[in-house]
C-alpha cells in the first residue's frame, strides 16, 4: 500500500499560496504522513509537537496540479474553489480531500458520506454561495464612464466574479474592491488584473446620486405593506450585505 | 410629471404582478452587446415583505380602459396615472442593469385605449433596447389579452418570456369579476405562443439563422381567495395548464382586498398568504417530485392542510409506501420521502455507488434528517424509533406558527404572529390572545389532531 500514512502530531507551516498548498499535499506523500495542522504564516499557532515549514517548490507544485488534472475538473474546481476560503481549517480539509481523491480516482468528489469529501464539499459550497451572493448583490457606480463598488467577503470571492461579470458586461472597464482583504479586479480596456489595493472612494457624481435615487423609490414602491415580513427579507439578505447595497441606505 | 415619479407610479401599480423570475434561459454575453443570461435565474434585491426583484417590474401604463374589479388599475379607481414613452423604459433599464441593479425587464401594461395600441408600444420600446441598445439581458413581457396574433408574435421574437394571465381560476369567477375579458382571449395567445415556441426550437436546432421565439417559455398567473375555487380544483387547472400549453411555471397572489364589492372579500382581510405558499409547495411536487395533482388532493379533503406541508400530508396518507431504504430505493421513491429533495436525492445515488449511507452520511449530504429519519431504513434498519406523537411533532410545519417580535417603544417588544402563519393563529391573536400563546395553542390542537391521523 504505497498511498498508506500515519495521522502524525507534526503541524505544516507554509507561506500561503496555492503552490505552498500543493507542496504541502508533496510533502504529506512523500512523508507517509497526514498532519494535524496545516496553516499559513498568519495563521501559524504554537504547537507542542513542532511546526514544519514547508517552502513552496515550482517542481514539486507542479507534479501535484497535474495529477490533480488528471483527477479531472470537479476535484479539481473543488480544491481550488475551497482555497479561496478563509475558514483556519480549510487547508488540512482540502489536503485530506486531495488525498482521498488520489486514493480513489474522480468519483471520489461524489462520496458524500465520507467525512473528508464532505468536509471538504462543504467547504466549496460556502465558498460559491458567498462568490453568488455577491453576483446578486453588488451595486455598481460610475464614475467617468468606469463602473465600481466595494465588497465585504468572507472569502476571497473575486475570481469567481471576474467570468460573469466579464461575460456581462463585455465592453464596460470596471472595478471591484474587496476591502476585506485588500484585493481589487480590475477590468480596463479588455484587460483583467488583481491589484493590491487600500481604499476606495465612492464617486459623488450628481447623475449617479440621481440613478441611485431612482433605484431605491423603485424599490420603496414596489414592497407590499399588507405583506411586510422583514425575517423573510433578513433569510435572503444576511445584514453583513446592507452595508454595500444602496437600497438598503437610509430613506428616500 | 419627472421620471422617478413616473416610475414610482408605475412599479406600484405593477407591484401586484408575482413573476418576477429571470430563469429559463442561458446565454452568454457577446462584445458589442450588453447582459447575459443564466438559466436558473438571479435575483438582485429582496424588499421589506420578503419578495425577490429580479427584474425592473414595470407597466407601461396604468391608464386602463378595463373595469376588473378585483384589479387596482381598473377604470372606475382614483388614483394617479402615468405612461412611460418607449425611450424612457428602455433608458431606465438600460441604467439600472448596467449597475446590477436587475437582470432585465419585466414589461406589462393596462389596457390603454385597445390591446393593440398598448402591444405596439410596448414592442416599440423592446425594439429599442434589443435593437438600438443590443441588450441582450432578460425580457419578460405580458401579452395583453384580445391584441392581434401578429403582435404576439412580434414580441415573442423580442421577449425571452411570455406571459398571459389566467387571473382566476374558473371561467365563473372571469365572467362575475372581469367582464371586459374573456375566457377565449387569454387561452388562445396561450396556445399561439405554445405553438410557435415548440416551432422555433425545432427550427433553432435546424437552421443556423432561425430566430428563437420565448426562448424561456410561457408562464401565467392567478389570483388565489377572492373566489370560492378549492386548491383541488386549482391544482387540477395548474396540472392542466402545464400539460396541455407547457408552461413553465404557474404563479399563484394571495388576494389583497383593494375596494370594497359585496362579491369579494372585504377589505382588510388578510390576504391569504400560507395557503399561497401551500399552492407554491405542490407546483414544486408536479414540477420536480413525479407527483400529480390528484395524488395530493382527495375528493373528502379537498384543501391543502395548513399545518402541514403536501408532501408530509401524502406521507401520513400513504404509510403502506414506506420505509424506503435508502441505499436502493429508485429516485421517485426517494423524492416521496419528507426531507428529501431532487438535490439530495441526486446525491444519495451517487454517494451509494461507493459505500453504504447510514444516518451520519444523509446528514452530510443534506437530507432532513429531522422529518426523513421515519420514513427510511439504513441498510434494512429502521433509522430511528418513536411514538406518533413524536412524529407528528417532528412533521408539522413551524412556518404556521411563527412569530415575531414587533418593536413598540425603544426597550418594549411585544410577540406578532408573522403574516404567513395559520389563519386560526392570526385570528386567536386578533382576539386579543398574545401570539406566542395563540401559536403555542394552535400548535397543541394541530398536534393532538395529526397524532389521531396516523
Amino acid at each position: 500500500m504505497p498511498y498508506e500514512a500515519n495521522v502524525t502530531d507534526v503541524a505544516y507551516r507554509y507561506d500561503g499560496s496555492f503552490a505552498g498548498f500543493l507542496c504541502c499535499v508533496f510533502e504529506s506523500y512523500a512523508r507517509h504522513e497526514i498532519p494535524s495542522e496545516v496553516c499559513s504564516p498568519e495563521e501559524g499557532q504554537l504547537n507542542l509537537f513542532g511546526t514544519r515549514e514547508i517552502l513552496a517548490d515550482r517542481q514539486r507544485a507542479k507534479r501535484v496540479a497535474m495529477g490533480l488534472d488528471r483527477l479531472g475538473p470537479q476535484v479539481k474546481d473543488r480544491i481550488v474553489t475551497g482555497f479561496l476560503s478563509t475558514d483556519p481549517g480549510k487547508d488540512l480539509t482540502l489536503l485530506r480531500f486531495a488525498r482521498r481523491c488520489f486514493a480513489q480516482g474522480p468519483q471520489a468528489v461524489q462520496m458524500l458520506g465520507d467525512p473528508d469529501v464532505a468536509a471538504a464539499f462543504a467547504i466549496e459550497r460556502a465558498v460559491n454561495n458567498e462568490a453568488g451572493k455577491f453576483i446578486e448583490f453588488i451595486r455598481f457606480e460610475e464614475r467617468d464612464g468606469m463602473l465600481g463598488t466595494v465588497i465585504h467577503p468572507k472569502h476571497q470571492v473575486l475570481p469567481l466574479l471576474r467570468g460573469h461579470f466579464c461575460s456581462r458586461l463585455p465592453d464596460e472597464d470596471f472595478l471591484i474592491f474587496d476591502a476585506t482583504h485588500g484585493t481589487a479586479l480590475v477590468r480596463r480596456g479588455g484587460q483583467v488584473q488583481y491589484l493590491t489595493m487600500e481604499h476606495y472612494t465612492p464617486g459623488t457624481d450628481e447623475d449617479e446620486l440621481n440613478w441611485q435615487q431612482l433605484w431605491k423609490r423603485f424599490f420603496k414602491a414596489l414592497t407590499i405593506e399588507e405583506r411586510r415580513n422583514e425575517k423573510a427579507q433578513m433569510n435572503h439578505v444576511q445584514k453583513r450585505f446592507w452595508k454595500d447595497m444602496v437600497e438598503m441606505q437610509g430613506s428616500v | 410629471m419627472d421620471l422617478a415619479e413616473k416610475l414610482e407610479i408605475l412599479a406600484d401599480s405593477a407591484k401586484y404582478d408575482v413573476a418576477c423570475t429571470s430563469s429559463g434561459v442561458d446565454r452568454p454575453g457577446r462584445h458589442g452587446s450588453l447582459g447575459s443570461c443564466a438559466a436558473a435565474g438571479i435575483c438582485h434585491a429582496f424588499t421589506p415583505d420578503g419578495r425577490c426583484v429580479s427584474l425592473l417590474k414595470v407597466l407601461y401604463s396604468n391608464v386602463c380602459s378595463y373595469d376588473c374589479s378585483y384589479c387596482v388599475n381598473r377604470r372606475t379607481n382614483d388614483r394617479p396615472r402615468a405612461t412611460f414613452t418607449p425611450r424612457e423604459l428602455a433608458d431606465l433599464t438600460i441604467g439600472f442593469y448596467r449597475r446590477n441593479y436587475i437582470e432585465g425587464l419585466f414589461l406589462s401594461s393596462a389596457v390603454l385605449g385597445t390591446p393593440d395600441r398598448t402591444m405596439e408600444l410596448m414592442i416599440e420600446a423592446l425594439h429599442i433596447l434589443r435593437e438600438e441598445y443590443h441588450f441582450n439581458g432578460y425580457i419578460h413581457a405580458k401579452t395583453i389579452p384580445g391584441a392581434d396574433p401578429l403582435l404576439v408574435e412580434k414580441i415573442g421574437r423580442l421577449a425571452d418570456r411570455l406571459s398571459v394571465n389566467i387571473e382566476l381560476p374558473s371561467e365563473t369567477s372571469l365572467t362575475a369579476l372581469a367582464p371586459d375579458k374573456k375566457k377565449t382571449a387569454i387561452l388562445r395567445p396561450m396556445g399561439q405562443i405554445a405553438v410557435q415556441s415548440a416551432q422555433s426550437k425545432k427550427e433553432m436546432v435546424l437552421y443556423r439563422g432561425a430566430k428563437p421565439f420565448a426562448p424561456a417559455g410561457q408562464s401565467t398567473q392567478m389570483i388565489i381567495g377572492a373566489t370560492p375555487e378549492t386548491d383541488r380544483h386549482i391544482m387540477d387547472l395548474t396540472e392542466g395548464l402545464y400539460k396541455k400549453y407547457a408552461l413553465r411555471r404557474v404563479f399563484y397572489s394571495a388576494y389583497l382586498p383593494v375596494v370594497a364589492d359585496s362579491r369579494l372579500p372585504a377589505p382588510h382581510t388578510a390576504p391569504p398568504l400560507l395557503r399561497e405558499h401551500r399552492l407554491y409547495q405542490a407546483d414544486w411536487l408536479l414540477r420536480y417530485y413525479h407527483f400529480s395533482a390528484r395524488e395530493l388532493l382527495t375528493e373528502d379533503e379537498p384543501n391543502f392542510d395548513p399545518y402541514l406541508d403536501p408532501k408530509c400530508t401524502w406521507a401520513v396518507r400513504h404509510p403502506a409506501f414506506f420505509p424506503v431504504e435508502i441505499n436502493t430505493a429508485a429516485k421517485e421513491e426517494l423524492l416521496r420521502v419528507p426531507g428529501i429533495g431532487p438535490k439530495s436525492a441526486l446525491r444519495i445515488i451517487q454517494a451509494r455507488r461507493t459505500q453504504n449511507l447510514g444516518l451520519a452520511e444523509l446528514k452530510r449530504i443534506g437530507v432532513v434528517v429531522k422529518r426523513a429519519q421515519y420514513f427510511i431504513t439504513c441498510k434494512g434498519r429502521a433509522a430511528a424509533h418513536a411514538n406518533r406523537a413524536e412524529i407528528a411533532n417532528a412533521l408539522l410545519d413551524p412556518k404556521a406558527f411563527s412569530v415575531g417580535m414587533q418593536q413598540l417603544s425603544l426597550d418594549d417588544f411585544v410577540p406578532k404572529a408573522l403574516p404567513d402563519a395559520a389563519p386560526a393563529v392570526q385570528k386567536l391573536a386578533a382576539r386579543g390572545v398574545a401570539a406566542d400563546v395563540a401559536a403555542k395553542t394552535v400548535r397543541q390542537e394541530a398536534l393532538q389532531c395529526l397524532t389521531k391521523r396516523m
